[in-house]
Protein backbone atom coordinates (compact mmCIF):
# COMPACT_ATOMS: atom_id res chain seq x y z
CA UNK A 1 0.00 0.00 0.00
CA UNK A 2 2.51 2.97 1.06
CA UNK A 3 5.05 1.36 -1.94
CA UNK A 4 1.30 2.30 -4.38
CA UNK A 5 1.01 5.62 -2.54
CA UNK A 6 4.70 6.64 -3.48
CA UNK A 7 4.01 5.13 -7.17
CA UNK A 8 1.23 7.88 -7.61
CA UNK A 9 3.34 10.85 -6.33
CA UNK A 10 6.85 9.91 -8.06
CA UNK A 11 5.82 12.66 -10.71
CA UNK A 12 4.96 15.04 -7.92
CA UNK A 13 8.41 14.51 -5.72
CA UNK A 14 10.59 14.51 -9.30
CA UNK A 15 8.80 17.74 -10.44
CA UNK A 16 8.90 19.52 -6.76
CA UNK A 17 12.92 17.85 -6.45
CA UNK A 18 13.80 19.62 -10.10
CA UNK A 19 12.55 22.59 -9.40
CA UNK A 20 13.93 22.75 -6.56
CA UNK A 21 17.36 22.09 -7.99
CA UNK A 22 16.68 24.53 -10.80
CA UNK A 23 16.14 27.55 -8.31
CA UNK A 24 18.94 26.77 -6.22
CA UNK A 25 20.94 26.92 -9.40
CA UNK A 26 19.08 30.25 -10.70
CA UNK A 27 19.38 31.91 -7.23
CA UNK A 28 23.65 30.24 -7.20
CA UNK A 29 23.24 28.60 -3.84
CA UNK A 30 24.26 25.36 -5.55
CA UNK A 31 27.96 26.13 -7.20
CA UNK A 32 28.60 25.57 -11.37
CA UNK A 33 27.77 21.75 -11.44
CA UNK A 34 30.51 20.55 -13.42
CA UNK A 35 30.37 17.01 -16.06
CA UNK B 1 -4.20 18.22 20.46
CA UNK B 2 -1.58 15.73 21.37
CA UNK B 3 -3.57 13.32 19.15
CA UNK B 4 -2.36 15.48 16.40
CA UNK B 5 0.96 15.81 17.48
CA UNK B 6 1.43 12.28 17.95
CA UNK B 7 -0.39 11.68 14.08
CA UNK B 8 2.43 14.41 12.73
CA UNK B 9 4.99 12.90 14.76
CA UNK B 10 4.65 9.11 13.21
CA UNK B 11 3.92 10.30 9.80
CA UNK B 12 7.28 12.45 9.96
CA UNK B 13 9.07 9.04 11.20
CA UNK B 14 7.29 7.26 8.88
CA UNK B 15 9.14 9.33 6.01
CA UNK B 16 12.10 9.78 7.62
CA UNK B 17 12.65 6.16 7.42
CA UNK B 18 11.20 5.34 3.96
CA UNK B 19 14.20 8.01 3.11
CA UNK B 20 16.87 6.39 4.59
CA UNK B 21 15.34 3.23 3.01
CA UNK B 22 16.48 4.25 -0.30
CA UNK B 23 19.67 6.03 0.81
CA UNK B 24 21.96 2.36 0.55
CA UNK B 25 20.41 1.84 -2.90
CA UNK B 26 20.78 5.15 -4.33
CA UNK B 27 24.49 5.11 -3.46
CA UNK B 28 24.71 1.86 -5.36
CA UNK B 29 23.19 3.59 -8.24
CA UNK B 30 25.43 6.32 -8.05
CA UNK B 31 28.63 4.15 -7.83
CA UNK B 32 27.90 1.99 -10.78
CA UNK B 33 27.01 5.22 -12.63
CA UNK B 34 30.12 6.61 -11.78
CA UNK B 35 31.99 3.69 -12.45
CA UNK B 36 31.10 3.87 -15.75
CA UNK B 37 31.52 7.52 -16.20
CA UNK B 38 34.85 6.90 -15.15
CA UNK B 39 36.15 3.83 -17.07
CA UNK B 40 34.93 5.72 -20.62
CA UNK B 41 37.44 8.65 -18.80
CA UNK B 42 40.26 6.32 -18.13
CA UNK B 43 39.86 4.68 -21.58
CA UNK B 44 39.91 7.68 -23.40
CA UNK B 45 42.68 9.37 -20.83
CA UNK B 46 44.85 5.99 -21.76
CA UNK B 47 43.97 5.99 -26.04
CA UNK B 48 45.17 10.15 -25.76
CA UNK B 49 48.23 9.64 -23.35
CA UNK B 50 49.55 6.54 -25.50
CA UNK B 51 48.39 7.79 -29.22
CA UNK B 52 46.18 4.82 -29.70
CA UNK B 53 42.78 5.19 -31.27
CA UNK B 54 40.33 2.80 -28.86
CA UNK B 55 36.78 2.56 -29.39
CA UNK B 56 34.51 4.97 -27.43
CA UNK B 57 32.29 3.19 -25.23
CA UNK B 58 29.93 5.61 -23.49
CA UNK B 59 29.45 5.78 -20.01
CA UNK B 60 26.27 5.03 -20.82
CA UNK B 61 26.96 1.32 -21.84
CA UNK B 62 29.20 0.68 -19.42
CA UNK B 63 26.67 1.42 -15.99
CA UNK B 64 24.18 -1.08 -17.71
CA UNK B 65 26.67 -3.41 -18.37
CA UNK B 66 27.87 -2.99 -14.96
CA UNK B 67 24.66 -3.54 -13.76
CA UNK B 68 23.66 -6.39 -15.72
CA UNK B 69 26.77 -7.84 -14.01
CA UNK B 70 26.18 -7.83 -10.97
CA UNK B 71 22.47 -8.49 -10.65
CA UNK B 72 22.98 -11.37 -12.75
CA UNK B 73 25.40 -12.50 -10.99
CA UNK B 74 25.22 -12.02 -7.34
CA UNK B 75 21.77 -12.04 -5.17
CA UNK B 76 21.44 -8.23 -4.45
CA UNK B 77 20.61 -7.72 -0.58
CA UNK B 78 17.22 -7.22 0.47
CA UNK B 79 18.88 -3.63 2.12
CA UNK B 80 19.56 -1.57 -1.26
CA UNK B 81 15.99 -2.80 -3.18
CA UNK B 82 14.44 0.37 -2.35
CA UNK B 83 17.14 1.89 -3.40
CA UNK B 84 17.73 0.68 -7.05
CA UNK B 85 13.70 1.15 -7.54
CA UNK B 86 14.26 4.91 -7.32
CA UNK B 87 15.67 4.99 -10.87
CA UNK B 88 12.54 5.83 -12.55
CA UNK B 89 12.18 8.53 -10.23
CA UNK B 90 15.91 9.67 -10.71
CA UNK B 91 14.90 9.70 -14.76
CA UNK B 92 11.70 12.04 -14.46
CA UNK B 93 13.93 14.46 -12.46
CA UNK B 94 16.27 14.41 -15.41
CA UNK B 95 13.79 14.79 -18.06
CA UNK B 96 12.16 17.69 -16.03
CA UNK B 97 15.75 19.00 -15.64
CA UNK B 98 16.51 18.72 -19.60
CA UNK B 99 13.94 21.02 -20.14
CA UNK B 100 15.75 24.34 -19.43
CA UNK B 101 18.33 22.92 -22.74
CA UNK B 102 14.94 23.30 -24.98
CA UNK B 103 13.58 26.54 -26.11
CA UNK B 104 9.80 26.60 -25.44
CA UNK B 105 9.86 26.73 -29.53
CA UNK B 106 11.80 24.11 -30.32
CA UNK B 107 9.57 22.00 -27.92
CA UNK B 108 6.22 22.69 -30.22
CA UNK B 109 8.23 22.34 -33.32
CA UNK B 110 9.65 18.89 -32.47
CA UNK B 111 7.03 17.96 -30.16
CA UNK B 112 4.24 18.67 -32.82
CA UNK B 113 6.47 16.61 -35.32
CA UNK B 114 6.77 13.77 -32.79
CA UNK B 115 3.62 13.55 -32.11
CA UNK B 116 2.35 13.25 -35.63
CA UNK B 117 4.57 10.35 -35.79
CA UNK B 118 3.78 8.89 -32.95
CA UNK B 119 -0.40 8.61 -33.92
CA UNK B 120 0.78 6.75 -37.12
CA UNK B 121 3.20 4.47 -34.81
CA UNK B 122 0.07 4.31 -32.19
CA UNK B 123 -2.04 2.97 -34.86
CA UNK B 124 0.31 0.49 -36.50
CA UNK B 125 1.54 -0.71 -33.41
CA UNK B 126 -1.67 -1.41 -31.87
CA UNK B 127 -3.10 -3.44 -34.93
CA UNK B 128 -0.02 -4.98 -35.86
CA UNK B 129 0.12 -6.52 -32.02
CA UNK B 130 -3.72 -7.42 -31.96
CA UNK B 131 -2.85 -9.66 -35.14
CA UNK B 132 -0.07 -11.32 -33.93
CA UNK B 133 -1.21 -11.98 -30.55
CA UNK B 134 -3.78 -13.33 -32.44
CA UNK B 135 -2.04 -15.55 -34.43
CA UNK B 136 0.18 -16.87 -31.79
CA UNK B 137 -3.06 -17.35 -29.46
CA UNK B 138 -2.40 -14.83 -26.60
CA UNK B 139 -4.90 -14.23 -24.07
CA UNK B 140 -7.28 -11.42 -25.10
CA UNK B 141 -5.83 -8.86 -22.33
CA UNK B 142 -1.84 -10.12 -22.30
CA UNK B 143 -2.43 -8.80 -25.98
CA UNK B 144 -3.75 -5.85 -24.99
CA UNK B 145 -1.38 -5.19 -22.76
CA UNK B 146 1.31 -6.24 -24.95
CA UNK B 147 -0.36 -3.58 -27.67
CA UNK B 148 -0.23 -0.67 -25.02
CA UNK B 149 3.48 -1.62 -23.89
CA UNK B 150 4.98 -1.67 -27.65
CA UNK B 151 2.38 1.21 -28.73
CA UNK B 152 3.00 4.21 -26.01
CA UNK B 153 5.59 3.39 -22.83
CA UNK B 154 6.66 0.00 -22.23
CA UNK B 155 6.14 -0.75 -18.58
CA UNK B 156 4.21 2.35 -16.96
CA UNK B 157 1.75 2.11 -19.42
CA UNK B 158 1.76 -2.04 -18.94
CA UNK B 159 0.89 -0.96 -15.17
CA UNK B 160 -1.73 1.90 -16.35
CA UNK B 161 -3.79 -0.15 -18.42
CA UNK B 162 -3.38 -3.23 -16.02
CA UNK B 163 -5.55 -1.55 -13.29
CA UNK B 164 -8.15 -0.20 -16.20
CA UNK B 165 -8.75 -3.05 -18.06
CA UNK B 166 -8.86 -5.60 -14.87
CA UNK B 167 -5.66 -7.82 -16.25
CA UNK B 168 -3.86 -10.69 -14.17
CA UNK B 169 -1.01 -10.08 -12.44
CA UNK B 170 1.01 -13.01 -14.67
CA UNK B 171 -0.62 -11.38 -18.15
CA UNK B 172 1.07 -8.05 -16.92
CA UNK B 173 4.46 -9.60 -15.44
CA UNK B 174 4.61 -11.29 -18.82
CA UNK B 175 4.18 -7.95 -20.68
CA UNK B 176 6.66 -6.39 -18.90
CA UNK B 177 9.12 -9.14 -19.04
CA UNK B 178 8.81 -9.15 -23.08
CA UNK B 179 8.82 -5.62 -23.09
CA UNK B 180 11.89 -4.73 -20.68
CA UNK B 181 13.73 -7.61 -22.93
CA UNK B 182 13.53 -6.02 -26.18
CA UNK B 183 14.29 -2.58 -24.75
CA UNK B 184 17.55 -3.90 -23.14
CA UNK B 185 18.45 -5.57 -27.01
CA UNK B 186 17.76 -2.24 -28.45
CA UNK B 187 19.97 -1.00 -26.37
CA UNK B 188 22.81 -2.82 -28.52
CA UNK B 189 21.04 -2.62 -31.90
CA UNK B 190 19.63 0.98 -32.47
CA UNK B 191 22.76 2.13 -32.05
CA UNK B 192 24.72 -0.08 -34.46
CA UNK B 193 21.63 0.33 -37.03
CA UNK B 194 21.88 4.52 -36.68
CA UNK B 195 25.89 4.57 -37.29
CA UNK B 196 25.62 1.80 -40.28
CA UNK B 197 22.77 4.27 -41.70
CA UNK B 198 24.77 7.58 -40.95
CA UNK B 199 21.61 9.13 -39.29
CA UNK B 200 21.96 12.41 -38.05
CA UNK B 201 21.58 13.31 -34.37
CA UNK B 202 18.20 14.41 -34.85
CA UNK B 203 16.82 11.57 -36.71
CA UNK B 204 18.08 9.16 -34.70
CA UNK B 205 16.97 10.28 -31.66
CA UNK B 206 13.14 10.85 -33.25
CA UNK B 207 13.56 6.88 -34.06
CA UNK B 208 15.04 5.68 -30.51
CA UNK B 209 11.75 8.18 -28.65
CA UNK B 210 9.16 6.39 -31.17
CA UNK B 211 10.51 2.67 -31.05
CA UNK B 212 12.18 2.17 -27.75
CA UNK B 213 9.02 1.22 -25.66
CA UNK B 214 10.43 1.82 -22.15
CA UNK B 215 11.31 5.49 -21.50
CA UNK B 216 14.85 4.57 -19.75
CA UNK B 217 16.39 2.43 -22.70
CA UNK B 218 14.48 4.54 -24.99
CA UNK B 219 17.02 7.78 -23.43
CA UNK B 220 19.52 5.08 -22.71
CA UNK B 221 19.60 4.12 -26.58
CA UNK B 222 19.37 7.95 -27.88
CA UNK B 223 22.24 8.70 -25.68
CA UNK B 224 24.35 5.82 -26.43
CA UNK B 225 24.34 7.37 -29.93
CA UNK B 226 25.12 11.28 -28.76
CA UNK B 227 24.33 13.68 -26.31
CA UNK B 228 22.26 15.39 -28.55
CA UNK B 229 20.78 12.18 -30.04
CA UNK B 230 20.19 11.60 -26.30
CA UNK B 231 18.24 15.02 -25.84
CA UNK B 232 15.42 14.66 -28.99
CA UNK B 233 14.97 11.07 -27.89
CA UNK B 234 13.99 12.47 -24.90
CA UNK B 235 11.70 14.94 -26.25
CA UNK B 236 9.69 12.28 -28.58
CA UNK B 237 9.33 9.66 -26.01
CA UNK B 238 8.22 12.23 -23.78
CA UNK B 239 5.64 13.48 -26.90
CA UNK B 240 4.76 9.40 -26.82
CA UNK B 241 4.11 9.17 -22.95
CA UNK B 242 1.67 11.89 -23.33
CA UNK B 243 -0.79 9.79 -25.14
CA UNK B 244 -0.95 7.41 -22.37
CA UNK B 245 -4.53 8.38 -21.14
CA UNK B 246 -6.33 7.99 -24.58
CA UNK B 247 -4.74 4.59 -25.68
CA UNK B 248 -5.46 3.71 -21.84
CA UNK B 249 -9.05 4.94 -21.96
CA UNK B 250 -9.99 3.24 -25.25
CA UNK B 251 -9.18 -0.06 -23.98
CA UNK B 252 -11.13 0.34 -20.91
CA UNK B 253 -14.38 1.45 -22.64
CA UNK B 254 -13.52 -1.58 -25.00
CA UNK B 255 -13.38 -3.54 -22.22
CA UNK B 256 -15.70 -2.31 -19.72
CA UNK B 257 -18.38 -3.18 -22.84
CA UNK B 258 -17.68 -6.72 -22.56
CA UNK B 259 -18.41 -6.41 -19.29
CA UNK B 260 -14.66 -7.60 -17.93
CA UNK B 261 -13.53 -4.42 -16.59
CA UNK B 262 -14.67 -1.16 -14.52
CA UNK B 263 -16.75 1.58 -16.49
CA UNK B 264 -14.74 4.84 -16.90
CA UNK B 265 -17.62 7.20 -15.57
CA UNK B 266 -15.56 10.53 -15.62
CA UNK B 267 -13.51 10.37 -19.26
CA UNK B 268 -12.06 13.60 -18.28
CA UNK B 269 -10.62 12.66 -14.99
CA UNK B 270 -9.68 9.25 -16.13
CA UNK B 271 -7.46 11.29 -18.50
CA UNK B 272 -5.78 13.22 -16.17
CA UNK B 273 -5.47 10.48 -13.51
CA UNK B 274 -3.16 8.99 -16.21
CA UNK B 275 -1.72 11.83 -17.73
CA UNK B 276 2.65 11.57 -16.81
CA UNK B 277 2.48 14.73 -14.68
CA UNK B 278 6.17 15.34 -15.02
CA UNK B 279 5.91 16.56 -19.00
CA UNK B 280 4.28 19.54 -17.39
CA UNK B 281 7.30 20.18 -14.69
CA UNK B 282 9.68 19.73 -18.23
CA UNK B 283 7.30 22.29 -19.71
CA UNK B 284 7.46 24.64 -17.01
CA UNK B 285 11.58 24.66 -17.15
CA UNK B 286 11.44 24.51 -20.29
CA UNK B 287 8.95 28.03 -20.48
CA UNK B 288 11.19 29.59 -17.70
CA UNK B 289 14.43 28.98 -19.53
CA UNK B 290 12.62 31.04 -23.11
CA UNK B 291 11.71 33.57 -21.02
CA UNK B 292 15.31 34.20 -19.95
CA UNK B 293 15.24 33.10 -15.45
CA UNK B 294 18.27 31.11 -16.27
CA UNK B 295 21.68 32.38 -17.54
CA UNK B 296 23.89 30.62 -19.98
CA UNK B 297 26.08 28.55 -17.06
CA UNK B 298 22.83 27.78 -15.23
CA UNK B 299 21.27 26.29 -18.25
CA UNK B 300 24.93 24.55 -18.41
CA UNK B 301 24.63 23.38 -14.77
CA UNK B 302 21.03 22.40 -14.98
CA UNK B 303 22.22 20.18 -17.77
CA UNK B 304 24.65 18.75 -15.86
CA UNK B 305 22.78 17.98 -13.13
CA UNK B 306 20.12 16.30 -15.84
CA UNK B 307 23.17 13.99 -17.26
CA UNK B 308 23.79 13.30 -13.47
CA UNK B 309 20.21 12.64 -12.52
CA UNK B 310 20.30 9.91 -15.90
CA UNK B 311 23.64 8.10 -15.01
CA UNK B 312 21.40 6.75 -11.98
CA UNK B 313 18.79 5.60 -14.08
CA UNK B 314 21.32 4.15 -16.37
CA UNK B 315 22.87 2.02 -13.42
CA UNK B 316 19.13 1.44 -12.63
CA UNK B 317 18.43 -0.25 -16.33
CA UNK B 318 21.04 -3.16 -15.77
CA UNK B 319 20.33 -4.10 -12.29
CA UNK B 320 16.81 -4.12 -12.71
CA UNK B 321 17.21 -6.39 -16.20
CA UNK B 322 16.96 -10.09 -14.90
CA UNK B 323 17.85 -12.63 -17.52
CA UNK B 324 17.09 -15.68 -15.36
CA UNK B 325 13.22 -14.11 -14.80
CA UNK B 326 12.87 -13.24 -18.55
CA UNK B 327 13.70 -16.79 -19.32
CA UNK B 328 11.00 -18.24 -16.95
CA UNK B 329 8.10 -15.86 -18.60
CA UNK B 330 7.86 -17.97 -21.20
CA UNK B 331 8.85 -18.02 -25.15
CA UNK B 332 5.31 -16.99 -26.75
CA UNK B 333 4.91 -13.19 -25.74
CA UNK B 334 8.27 -12.96 -26.08
CA UNK B 335 8.16 -13.94 -29.68
CA UNK B 336 5.17 -12.03 -30.61
CA UNK B 337 6.61 -8.98 -28.92
CA UNK B 338 9.84 -9.16 -30.84
CA UNK B 339 8.18 -9.83 -34.18
CA UNK B 340 6.21 -6.39 -33.65
CA UNK B 341 9.02 -4.45 -32.49
CA UNK B 342 11.34 -5.63 -35.30
CA UNK B 343 8.19 -4.46 -37.92
CA UNK B 344 7.37 -1.30 -35.17
CA UNK B 345 10.80 -0.81 -35.39
CA UNK B 346 11.27 -0.97 -39.27
CA UNK B 347 8.54 1.13 -39.85
CA UNK B 348 9.20 3.92 -37.62
CA UNK B 349 12.48 4.16 -39.38
CA UNK B 350 11.14 4.91 -42.47
CA UNK B 351 8.80 7.33 -41.13
CA UNK B 352 11.56 9.14 -39.53
CA UNK B 353 13.40 9.05 -42.74
CA UNK B 354 11.29 10.19 -44.74
CA UNK B 355 10.20 13.13 -42.18
CA UNK B 356 13.93 13.90 -42.28
CA UNK B 357 14.15 14.33 -46.08
CA UNK B 358 10.73 16.80 -46.16
CA UNK B 359 11.74 18.67 -43.02
CA UNK B 360 15.42 18.49 -42.84
CA UNK B 361 15.57 17.47 -39.37
CA UNK B 362 19.43 17.71 -38.59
Amino acid sequence: MSSGKFKLSLDGWAVGLALLLALLVRFNILPTIPW
Amino acid sequence: MSTSVAIKQSTSTNLSSRLFSFIPGVILLAAIGYAGKFIEQSISRYGKSHHVSLPNIEYVLWAILIGLAISNTVRIPELFKAGIATYEFWLKVGIVLLGARFLLGDVIKLGGLSLALVVIELAIAIALMTALGRAFKLKPKLITLLAVGSSICGVSAIIAAKGAIDADDEDSSMAIAAILALGAISLFTFPFIGHLLGMSNHAYGLWSGLAVDNTAEAVAAGALYSDAAGKIAVLAKTARNAMIGFVVLGYAIYWASKGQAHTVHNKALFLWQKFPKFILGFLLISLLATLGFFNKDQIGSLGNLSRWAFLLTFAGVGLRTSLREMREQGLRPFIVGAVGEVVIAAVTLGLVLGADRLFHLS
